[in-house]
């Protein structure tokens, strides 16, 4: 969708770049109309103001009301969640449902210090994956630019705080479509609240060596659409394809790998306060939008149209309606039982929530608490241990020498960076030309 | 040489993985070689990718079915599910970073563990256009190519040197060594019944859509 072929590519600095509203830079032979823009009618704009009026009143001054309001009315916020979060109020509004905003509160200064004085394994891993992060749009664009180091500093955070999981890929996108969002920290402490969990965890284990989760869902989907559409299902079978040719990127990155971004964002509306559930309902959405030109094609034109649904099938006021109207919660569960018994003797790989949580806090600060425990004197992990390692004072003197460790950190980020880049110079050429593009745009 | 045919007109269809570290370049040599497309801006490879290209050997259409895998280690749980039936693998390090050298023995291992004896890997040393900062020497590669019995070959998808040359070779030497199969088989390659399945690697992607006459 984002691709641009060098090879092809003119590269002429006289044409700017245009970037729709997400500041995607726009495939220059884009023919096809601007879904938002063309919904955006006066009458439009009126109702989204009166939307964003409501949400105002519900969420309270700085997300004060949030709870209360989830406590008293909690259909009445995931139906408005499901019409979709206002913009401009998204960031805020992910930090209250996920309960991202607690652990931020709870731990002053722990992110900076992870940032800043914990090294990670997985730092090349992750530097090598930043320019692949999204590379089509001009946060992320601009090597070294303040998108690129946000993201390489969330993830490396990350990959410090939960050694468990470290890093993995993908994980790029979901911290990348984040920091679109909210700063740094907040991003870091969302992620958290995912994986670690806060009010809950939706993506609680989906990272963990063997993938255990994202297998499990691959079982689940199949079967779901053998069931929902027996008619798709077995063209699958006979085709031979199954979901982990097509879906692995859906629940790995929640759509945010390759879908159009306006969609992205009313599906990770809903997966924050409803879960993984959503992703199930919008796939098999996708599929029965499709179904019937999908049971015509053989193999490889299958396996292309399943990673490339036209336009008009991701239209979210169509398509989440439809996924809505399909009910699969008590059968999710059923499925997920027989694949643990199925799988379940392979032994760790299946961790139901319950258990991970236990084995999360038990392990967390054992393992993490020995690099601590010798540095400070105190362990770090979970979040409630976390907040207690900052007095006012460390957290000063942190302050105090962040300055200095960053522009080292800085200096040492450059220098991997430059290791693993191929071609650097043609893409700082490239940078350039379309920073000033963007610049006289 | 090469040229692009008609999408089920062929007389082979042979499945290939391609293998290697993150970051090697593996989603740009199958963008070369099947679309002859490099995209500096690629996205990291989350799961599997795929893509095919028809190619003649000898008077022969063969097809290859490329599975292009995500190199982080954290994937293999479900990339290796792809290995099964691969008749062909390129096994791609980046000759910058010598770590993905060394890892390639893993690689090598893992492969072998899930496909068959006959499989043709041929190692890849990719990013050779990016000569000032070599890291692995073409001694040290050859070598141990020779030592694992893998074929050999440096490539640039950036700049397009010998991908073309990877991919055709694998695909030859695997129509060989399926030609042969076949002769050992039933003695004559023609008696097959057409649309049999040649049994290399008990397959369920590569097959043989016609066969005929196999003088190599």
């Amino acid at each position: 969708m984002e691709k641009k072929k060098i090879d092809e590519d003119d590269s002429g600095p006289s044409s700017p770049k245009l970037v729709d509203r997400f500041g995607f830079i726009k495939p220059e032979s884009s023919s096809s109309p601007d879904q938002l823009k063309r919904s955006k009618s006066t009458s439009g704009s009126e109702r989204e103001e009166r939307r964003v009026r409501k949400w105002r009143k519900m969420i309270g001054v700085g997300g004060s009301d949030w709870k209360h309001y989830v406590k008293r009315k909690p259909l009445v916020v995931k139906r408005r969640i499901r019409k979709g979060i206002p913009d401009c109020l998204r960031g805020l509004v992910w930090q209250l449902i996920s309960g991202s905003r607690d652990l931020l509160l709870m731990n002053p200064g722990v992110y900076e210090q992870l940032v800043i004085y914990e090294t990670s394994a997985s730092e090349l891993d992750i530097i090598r994956d930043i320019s692949r992060t999204f590379p089509s749009h001009v946060f992320f664009q601009q090597r070294h630019g303040p998108g690129q180091r946000s993201l390489y500093n969330v993830l490396k955070a990350y990959s410090v705080y939960d050694r468990d999981v470290g890093y993995v890929q993908g994980m790029g996108f979901i911290a990348g479509l984040l920091l679109l969002y909210m700063s740094e920290e907040d991003a870091f402490w969302l992620l958290v609240a995912l994986l670690k969990g806060a009010v809950h965890a939706p993506m609680e284990g989906l990272y963990l060596s063997g993938l255990p989760l994202v297998q499990q869902y691959l079982f689940q989907f199949d079967l779901l659409v053998k069931e929902y559409l027996p008619k798709l299902g077995d063209h699958f079978s006979q085709e031979l394809i199954n979901p982990s040719m097509y879906a692995s990127q859906w629940f790995i990155t929640v759509f945010s790998y390759s879908f159009p971004f306006h969609l992205a964002l009313r599906i990770w509306d809903v997966f924050l306060y409803e879960g993984v559930k959503v992703v199930f309902r919008v796939g098999l959405a996708l599929l029965k939008s499709c179904q019937d030109d999908l049971t015509k094609l053989p193999f490889e034109s299958l396996i292309h149209a399943l990673k490339n649904f036209p336009e008009e099938v991701m239209d979210p006021d169509t398509l989440l309606p439809l996924a809505y109207s399909i009910k699969i919660s008590k059968r999710l569960e059923e499925l997920k039982l027989e694949y643990e018994k199925v799988h379940g003797k392979e032994g760790q790989s299946i961790i139901t929530r319950g258990k991970q949580k236990q084995l999360l806090e038990r392990n967390g600060s054992s393992r993490h608490s020995k690099r601590f425990e010798k540095q400070k004197g105190e362990s770090i992990q979970s979040p409630e241990f976390v907040k207690k390692i900052q007095s006012p004072e460390a957290v000063l003197l942190q302050k105090l020498s962040l300055r200095r460790h960053f522009s080292h950190r800085k200096a040492e980020y450059d220098k991997l960076d430059g290791s693993v880049t191929q071609s650097g110079q043609e893409l700082q050429r490239r940078d350039s030309q379309l920073m000033s593009r963007h610049a006289t745009s | 040489m090469a040229a692009y045919r008609a999408e089920d007109d062929y007389d082979y269809l042979f499945k290939v993985v391609l293998i290697g570290d993150s970051g090697v370049g593996k989603s740009n040599l199958l963008s070369r070689f099947t679309r002859n497309e490099f995209n500096l801006e690629s996205k990291s490879t989350i799961g599997v990718e795929f893509a095919t290209r028809s190619i003649h050997v000898d008077d022969k259409i063969v097809k290859a079915q490329i599975w292009d895998t995500a190199g982080q280690e954290r994937y293999r749980a479900i990339t290796s599910a792809y290995y099964r039936g691969a008749v062909g693998a390129l096994l791609v390090y980046d000759v910058t970073r010598h770590v993905t050298f060394e890892n390639i023995e893993r690689w090598l291992k893992e492969l072998r563990d899930h496909t068959d004896s006959s499989i043709v890997i041929m190692l890849v040393a990719n990013k050779a256009d990016l000569r000032h900062l070599r890291a692995v020497s073409t001694e040290d590669a050859k070598a141990f190519a020779e030592r694992e019995n893998l074929f050999f070959m440096e490539t640039s998808a950036l700049e397009s040197l010998n991908v073309e040359n990877a991919f055709s070779e694998v695909l030859t030497q695997v129509y060989h060594v399926v030609c042969r199969k076949a002769l050992d088989v039933g003695g004559d390659p023609t008696a097959l019944p057409k649309g049999q399945t040649i049994d290399i690697g008990k397959d369920d992607v590569s097959e043989v859509k016609k066969v005929g006459c196999c003088s190599a």
